[in-house]
């Protein structure tokens, strides 16, 4: 009774003041990778900062934290480009201002793969924290998550996924630093940014306008006027991916992209889900009346064709302020949510509908609990595990919708890089020399979509033993999905 | 028959902790596509005093779980009141009922699902305590540990999950949950029926012991007699929403007053090979709770029927045979035709619902002995199925034929019902004293005009 009890009375913070070395040293890990980064966090911050400000009527403090953020660059960051610097030109001997003179694409190369490095450190440091915690703070030495964590981690194709969703995560985060030149220079405002070439026939270093140099380096299907993966342009620029008809780079656009691209598809999922969730629970709660308003609704909503209905919306709204708003995301972001939240509700109906089922449901009701701490606390933890297969399965197609919007000219207003507008742009030199800008995009299409895709088979196979790796709702929930990315596309 | 002796009881009310008045709990009703309700708990009324176990017993579907559910307040009841210390809980709502929760709490049938599985051991335990901002939570923390070692487990099991459990232990679990607001009133839902054999006798004993050291008053849900035999002290008889029988336990499993009593004790294997019970199997199954028969609600299986005056003498294995018939009429209404079924009958097609003559063959021309209904050997070379049949049945039983054939079952039901029914189908019986100890049971046989159930079956039930 004496000791040890007591001692497993006390909160977590008493329990961690008690013996803090583990905790102390994993802080300082998360403090040293915070620590390289320093000026880059920074900036996020103040970007987050300004981007919110910028969403209220005067737009309080955008100023103020735009010119932080600006003035947060100054700060040396580890892995930016000013540190390891790819642009460069070369003299006639040896490049310079590149990175210890390596040649441009070694340069980037490094950086890349640094930059991923420290991604997989951080989840490092993730892993390394739940462990400790396993191990030194936590009573309970056993619980349910632990056998969901141990078969994620013999499954080796949900990992795959997971690494594959990361490594497109990272690209979104990382954007700017990732890309061998700017979204700003290179995209955005080519004509008031400058580069250096080395001019062999003069033999000197001119400086030119990027918006100069990119209609030097447009890849429009002819082998003459091309620049493919991995390749220099005529200006000494490295493009990984090539060009696009443009001349802008690719990778550049891609990564950018790729920002816009996921956080259309996890806002959106995120928003669809947690009304999803929320209606599951209110309706296998209460059921009746509640449940039959929300099937009518869904049904409803479900027999819209979805394309007509971005479409439609995309041509009312075009020219508001909605559509404007964040170049026409929000706006997208709302019609998904709508349009998805049916979806995911009726895949989580079944399972929640179970659960209100269980007899856990009716203790919680006979000694009082409130109907909404049953929802949340016997009830949610059910349901979210399927919500989040649910969601990862249907990522994808919302992605692939995106771009596919951006293909038939709707959706995100150009010049704002999205990547169902390069396979668009890229489509009349499929069958050329740059078959590149189409076809590159395309595959990053496929993977991320397969990466949710498996890691909604990873996460479905963790939480629940019994479903083998090809159950009918799962099934079903795939078809669904194809069909969703079908009609978008 | 029933004299037994107890002593200082007047009534049933007498210190009554739970009194329970005319009590009706319907389902689905006010549906948007709502057919009959479906009455779970028609018209019940019992006591139950403080500090005994009173057992209801009866087959699964009876609605024994939803009056249990209706006491706790987990069901709203349709009608009647559940009087509990003096207050209807059923007129109670929002904080009063909350904090009327305190005093009535349930242990549920099935402990892999009574738990939730992603909640430590103590967490489940102490949630009815931070509901009720039970003092502070240090003092909760400590009755949690303490609750577990009343019940057999250990303190340290506080922070484990159920999942390390055996379900003998996830169920003492679930009485630590019951029990952490120290309730006065307990409904058991066959705590045990889920539990290995071996570790059944150990939770009863549990609960045994904990009712004597904390004084708790139990309602013990039983589909199994004999388990409610050696626990309770009075016992409930439930048939399709009513209590049949109630009264006292040993009295009850010895001299059982009610028709249906009698046949739910035979069906019990006899430790003594010797014993004169013979086994009354009951005909069909229940009647459907959305539809029960208008008079008796066990006159449609009761195989101490009361015949109407007319019939009184003809024989046991034709009256039985009558009673198929109907059986057979009455479920051909209860199942569901589907609309193709339909469409073919009325294009002369054939269904699966047989035609009229084929059931009287087999109904009638089946030998003695042999399972009325299942033979398929039936002697064809009559062209009447009932040749050897009294007129007086006879005649009757052709007029149902005949609605049958022109498709008004309802009306075959009624002839059937006028010629061969009696006040066991028109009317519902009261609830008789049929002891001193305020046993009641509900049957017409217990008018002085007709005989008593244990003395009918003393008559009938041997000549098999
Ligand atoms: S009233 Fe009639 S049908 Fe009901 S139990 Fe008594 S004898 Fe049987």
């Amino acid at each position: 009774m004496s000791e040890t009890v007591s001692d497993e009375d006390a909160p977590l913070r008493q329990r961690i003041a008690d013996n803090p070395r583990p905790a102390i040293r994993w802080i300082l890990g998360a403090l040293v990778l915070v620590a390289v980064e320093f000026g880059a966090f920074l900036g996020l911050v103040f970007r987050l900062l300004s981007t919110i400000g910028g969403l209220f009527p005067d737009n309080p403090g955008v100023a103020l934290f735009s010119r932080l953020e600006e003035s947060s660059e100054v700060i040396p960051t580890l892995l930016s480009r000013s540190l390891i610097p790819n642009d460069g030109f070369y003299n006639g001997q040896q490049w310079v201002d590149t990175f210890l003179g390596l040649e441009p694409a070694y340069a980037w190369l490094l950086r890349v793969l640094l930059i991923y490095a420290y991604a997989f450190i951080w989840l490092g440091w993730l892993w390394v924290g739940y462990r400790t915690f396993r191990q030194h703070y936590r009573y309970a030495d056993w619980t349910p998550r632990d056998d969901v964590v141990d078969r994620l981690r013999s499954h080796r194709w949900g990992q795959f996924g997971f690494v594959l969703v990361l490594i497109f995560l990272v690209m979104a985060l990382f954007a700017p630093a990732l890309g061998p030149t700017t979204a700003e220079a290179n995209l955005r405002q080519p004509y008031s940014h400058y580069t250096e070439f080395y001019d062999e026939e003069t033999d000197e270093v001119r400086n030119v306008t990027v918006g100069t140099a990119n209609l030097g380096s447009a890849s429009e299907g002819n082998p003459d006027s091309n620049v493919g993966p991995w390749s220099y342009d005529d200006f000494g620029r490295f493009h990984p991916f090539g060009t696009l008809t443009t001349g802008k780079d690719m990778f550049t656009f891609l990564a950018a992209g790729a920002r816009i691209s996921l956080m259309i598809g996890i806002v959106s999922m995120v928003g669809a889900g947690l009304i999803a969730t929320g209606f599951a629970l209110l309706t296998a709660y209460y059921k009746g009346l509640a449940d039959l308003a929300v099937v009518i609704a869904s049904d409803s909503i479900q027999a819209l064709p979805v394309l007509l209905v971005l479409i439609l919306a995309s041509a009312t709204f075009s020219g508001t302020w909605l559509a404007e708003l964040y170049n026409g995301a929000v706006m997208l972001i709302a019609i998904f949510v709508l349009i998805q939240w049916p979806f995911l509700w009726r895949a989580v109906r079944g399972p929640a509908f179970q659960i209100a089922e269980e007899e856990w449901i009716d203790a919680a009701k006979s000694f009082g609990q409130k109907p909404r701490t049953i929802m949340r606390k016997h009830m949610l933890p059910y349901v979210i595990g399927y919500l989040l297969i649910y969601t990862s399965l249907t990522l994808g197609g919302i992605i692939i919708a995106v771009a596919g919007l951006s293909y038939l000219g709707l959706g995100i207003t150009p010049p704002t890089p999205e990547w169902g507008r390069a396979i668009s742009s890229g489509q009349p030199y499929v069958a050329t020399a740059s078959w590149h800008i189409s076809l590159i995009p395309g595959i990053l299409i496929t993977l991320i979509v397969i990466g949710f895709n498996a890691l909604g088979d990873g996460i479905r196979d963790a939480i629940d033993p019994q479903s083998g790796s090809g159950s009918g709702t799962a099934q079903e929930s795939k078809a669904d999905e194809a069909a969703a990315g079908g009609g978008g596309a | 028959m029933s004299e037994t002796v107890q002593r200082d009881e007047e009534s049933v009310v007498d210190d009554a902790l739970v009194e329970v008045t005319n009590l009706k709990t319907y389902y689905g009703e006010g549906g948007l596509l709502s057919d009959n309700p479906v009455k779970a708990v028609d018209d019940v009324s019992f006591g139950i005093r403080r500090g005994e176990t009173l057992g209801l017993v009866g087959e699964s579907g009876c609605g024994k779980t939803t009056l249990g559910r209706t006491l706790v307040q987990l069901e709203r009841a349709t009608a009647g009141s559940v009087s509990f210390d003096g207050t209807d809980v059923t007129e109670l709502s929002g904080d009063d009922l909350k904090n009327w929760r305190r005093n009535a709490q349930m242990v549920f049938q099935d402990p892999e699902s009574s738990l939730n599985d992603r909640m430590t051991v103590g967490e489940i335990v102490r949630e009815p305590l931070d509901v009720h901002d039970w003092n502070s939570s240090r003092e909760r923390r400590q009755r949690v540990r303490e609750l577990l070692e009343t019940v057999g487990l250990r303190e340290e099991h506080y922070y484990r999950y159920p999942h390390q459990f055996s379900g003998g232990q996830r169920q003492r679990v679930g009485i630590a949950r019951a029990l952490a607001l120290e309730p006065e009133f307990v409904v058991l839902d066959e705590p045990v029926s889920a539990l290995d054999v071996s570790v059944q006798a150990k939770i009863l004993n549990l609960l045994e012991d904990l009712q004597d050291e904390f004084g708790l008053t139990y309602l013990f849900i039983a589909h199994d007699l004999s388990v409610v035999r050696h626990i309770c002290d009075r016992v409930a008889v439930m048939y399709l929403g009513n209590v049949m029988e109630v009264g006292d336990g040993e009295e009850l499993f010895d001299d059982p007053a009610n028709p249906y009593t009698h046949s739910l004790l035979s069906a019990i294997p006899t430790p003594d090979p010797t014993s004169q019970r013979d086994r009354i199997t009951l005909r069909g199954t229940p009647p459907s709770p959305r539809d029960p028969p208008t008079g008796c609600p066990f006159s449609t299986r009761c195989p101490a029927k009361i015949r109407p005056e007319a019939h009184a003498d003809i024989d046991d294995d034709l009256w039985e045979r009558i009673e198929v018939l109907r059986e057979i009429l009455r479920e051909r209404n209860r199942a569901d035709r589907s609309l193709t079924e339909r469409a073919r009958e009325l294009l002369g097609m054939d269904t699966r619902f047989s035609d009229i003559d084929e059931i009287l063959q087999e109904v009638f021309q089946t030998p003695a002995g042999t399972d009325a209904g299942t033979g398929t050997e039936g002697t064809t070379e009559s062209g009447d199925p009932l040749a050897g049949v009294p007129s007086t049945v006879s005649e009757p039983i052709e007029r149902a034929a005949e609605h049958v054939r022109s498709g008004e079952e309802g009306r075959a039901r009624e002839v059937l019902r006028e010629e061969f029914g009696s006040e066991c189908d028109t009317e519902m019986p009261a609830h008789h004293e049929v002891s001193e100890s305020d046993r009641t049971s509900l049957c017409h046989r217990h008018k002085f005009e007709h005989d008593e159930p244990s003395a009918f079956f003393e008559r009938t039930v041997f000549d098999g």
